[in-house]
């Protein structure tokens, strides 16, 4: 067995890289091989509980090893060989990117998990315990493309994360609307993703291996780097094909959480980081992921500014912050792209699940139905409003500090237009996150939410633990930079710092303004809300599907039924014609073949006699 | 008798054994037949053995005749199950490979 160059045996994997992939792998089989035990809720939860634990742990002591070691190492064993080189391989790559989103990823699972003991309480025990089997499969494939050596098991891992998010978003499947949303997110990831089978093939057909890191021509780069881009269009929820993240926010809050804000869709700005030797060598492709980035962010955030679900708001934001990592990447700085994903995957979680500990107290997503939750639910509102503050990059939080680094990044490209575009998202970004934060915790209750009360330890606990990473992981920046092979410096005093340092708290003061004393009405948004009304992009392709898409289908079944249907039902109709034709001449009477033999003879006699 | 009549009788014996063969349904008289154009061969074998010299074409005719004493057993043996099966020894009876 050939190995590539540099890969070490899989069997001289470290453990904990084995525990962190496959603990979790154990527990979704278990959950799906045992239907009492999954049927009974309770233990099925802390089955996928303690898989995460372990996972958690291992991946702690992965990134120790990294911190002490360094270096990037690559295990592997191919399952499909041809010509005796391997094609399909299983691996396992650990660098500082992989141990980094390794940890990030089990932790917020973990904090998810323990949240949903709680929040998702109320359900029947079967569907309880569906709810942790899918969480335990979800954890698997999520560390199965993290850990990826090469493109092809990361395809594999997006695609079960895919199956996963799909299987979450329609988990109250009785609701119609819950149904649609998850085929909705399935079928337009699925058509990205056929950007990422294309781009596996053309990278399999020029180079003959799955890895990003392969000598390729600078036309290859950029067909690859392409094509993988649509594919992160697609997961990562960029313009246009954004339009299916805000309905999975019908899945259950705690799942909104962990797949469609911090790991799942952030899956795509990690692969562009992972195939950054590809997209390196794509200027062209870094162009487009710029512009398509950048203005994602401003779009998405100019429609988080209008909507009255909490979720939605939050679900746009996503949007708008995956924008950022895009376009961070385009401009060339895949740690800047990173470094913001790690962060804003702690406090868009936290935001997601304080949302979540607010909805399970007044049972509505609408704003409208919440107000005064500050002194009801103290804890709540503290941890959400550090989330928001770190999300709207106020100084010393997370947030900040990931955001100067994009911003940084971007600085002067293309006539400062994605410059200004992420400026003003800035704006926005806080100006949303002060409406949400002045209308649901602070001014008078509205609806059930006088009746709200804090929730229980479950809810809490998790909040607190990932307030640590919103508020502190700023500060260790430099290491993590290191870690990937990159430099950081902290610069605080500068033009791009203090001026997205005043743009967000600008952005919170206006929204006080706005909506916390109330004493200015913004009519700019009227016209906005008008617009989001509207469902432009939703219309589009429904106007897409219906005019062009059906026309196009039907002309092509008319022909497939028609003519190549046609063809071989005329191809069979004549075997069928023929055939009955022919069988007169068998009549079953011995004699009537005797006298076929003899003419036969007759012939052949007349043939031989002929000149 | 030269060559040429014998081989004209022999030729006309198969004649007369084809026709037998074509318009006859009895399964016995087919039989018969099909012994009239087995004879017409032994005899232009014979023939031609006894007007050119050499036994081959004799001894050809001796070994014809044994395969057709088999051939005789067999036939017979179709006709006696043709009657237990159809309670007829008409080939007419025997119909069943009509498409």
């Amino acid at each position: 067995m050939s190995l590539p160059v540099g890969a070490l045996p899989l069997e001289a994997a470290p453990i904990p890289a084995f525990v962190a992939l496959f603990a979790p792998a154990v527990a979704a089989l278990v959950l799906a091989a045992a239907p009492a035990l999954r049927r009974r809720g309770a233990p099925a939860s802390w089955v996928t509980l303690t898989a995460s634990l372990l996972a958690t742990a291992a991946a702690v002591t992965l990134l120790v090893t990294q911190l002490r070691e360094g270096g990037s190492h690559v295990w592997m064993a191919s399952w499909l060989q041809i010509n005796g080189a391997g094609v399909g391989d299983f691996g396992v790559r650990l660098d500082g990117v992989s141990a980094t989103m390794l940890l990030v990823v089990c932790v917020v699972a973990t904090c998810v998990q323990v949240f949903s003991l709680g929040y998702m309480h109320d359900e029947k025990p079967p569907a309880f315990g569906r709810y942790f089997a899918y969480h335990a499969l979800f954890l698997f494939s999520m560390n199965l493309l993290v850990l990826a050596p090469d493109l092809l098991q990361l395809f594999a891992g997006w695609e079960l994360v895919g199956a996963t998010s799909y299987l979450l978003i329609g988990f109250y499947y009785q609701k119609p609307s819950a149904g649609q949303a998850a085929l909705k997110a399935f079928w337009i990831t699925k058509l990205a993703d056929m950007g990422f089978l294309m781009a596996l093939m053309v990278l399999y057909k020029t180079t003959g291996t799955f890895r990003w890191d392969a000598a390729v021509t600078a036309a290859t780069a950029t067909t690859v780097s392409g094509l993988l881009f649509f594919a992160v269009v697609g997961k990562s929820a960029q313009f246009p094909l954004h339009i299916w993240l805000p309905d999975a926010m019908e899945g259950p809050t705690p799942v909104s959480a962990l797949l469609h804000a911090a790991t799942m869709v952030a899956a795509g700005v990690f692969l562009i980081v992972r195939a950054n030797p590809l997209f390196a060598h794509a200027p062209a492709t870094r162009d487009v992921m710029l512009l398509v980035g950048s203005g994602t962010a401003l779009f998405a955030a100019c429609l988080a500014l209008v909507q009255t679900d909490i979720k939605k708001v939050l679900a746009y934001s996503t949007c708008s912050q995956l924008g950022y990592m895009v376009a961070a990447l385009g401009a060339g700085s895949v740690f800047g792209g990173f470094f913001h994903l790690a962060t804003h995957a702690f406090f868009k979680a936290l935001l997601f699940l304080a949302a979540g500990s607010v909805i399970h107290a007044v049972h509505s997503n609408e704003l409208a139905d919440m107000g005064g939750l500050r002194r009801r639910m103290p804890v709540t509102a503290t941890t959400f409003i550090i989330g928001a503050m770190s999300l709207a990059g106020i100084p010393g939080l997370a947030g900040f500090f990931s955001k100067d680094l994009v911003l940084a990044s971007v600085e002067g490209r293309y006539g400062w237009v994605p410059f200004g575009a992420l400026m003003a998202t800035a704006f926005l970004t806080a100006f949303y996150m002060g409406r949400v934060v002045f209308l649901a915790f602070f001014g008078e209750a509205r609806g059930h939410a006088g009746h709200a009360h804090e929730s229980g330890g479950s809810l809490l606990v998790p909040l607190l633990v990932l307030t640590v990473p919103s508020v502190a992981l700023g500060w260790v920046a430099a290491p993590l930079a290191h870690l990937s092979g990159a430099t950081y410096e902290l610069h605080l005093v500068g033009v791009v710092p203090i001026l997205a340092a005043s743009l967000g708290l600008g952005g919170f003061a206006l929204a006080w303004v706005v909506y916390g004393r109330g004493t200015l009405v913004v009519s700019a948004l009227a016209p906005l809300e008008r617009l989001v009304a509207t469902r432009a992009v939703n219309r589009v392709y429904e106007v897409g599907y219906r005019r062009v898409l059906l026309v196009v289908a039907d002309v092509l079944g008319w022909i497939d039924r028609y003519l190549i249907d046609g063809l071989m039902n005329f191809l069979g109709w004549s075997a069928v014609a023929g055939g009955r034709a022919l069988r007169r001449v068998q009549t079953g009477n011995a004699q009537d073949y005797v006298f076929a033999v003899v003419l036969g003879a007759i012939a052949l006699a007349a043939w031989g006699l002929l000149p | 008798m030269t060559l040429s009549t014998s081989i004209l009788l022999a030729a006309a014996m198969f004649s007369v054994g084809v026709y037998g063969l074509l318009t006859r349904r009895h399964a016995v008289a087919i039989l018969l037949s099909v012994e009239l154009m087995a004879n017409a061969a032994n005899l232009s074998f014979v023939a031609f053995s006894h007007f050119r010299g050499g036994a081959t074409g004799q001894l050809f005719a001796l070994f014809a005749l044994a395969i057709t004493v088999a051939e005789v057993a067999v036939g017979l043996a179709l006709v006696l199950l043709l009657y237990r099966t159809y309670g007829d020894t008409r080939t007419d009876a025997a119909k069943e490979l009509r498409g």
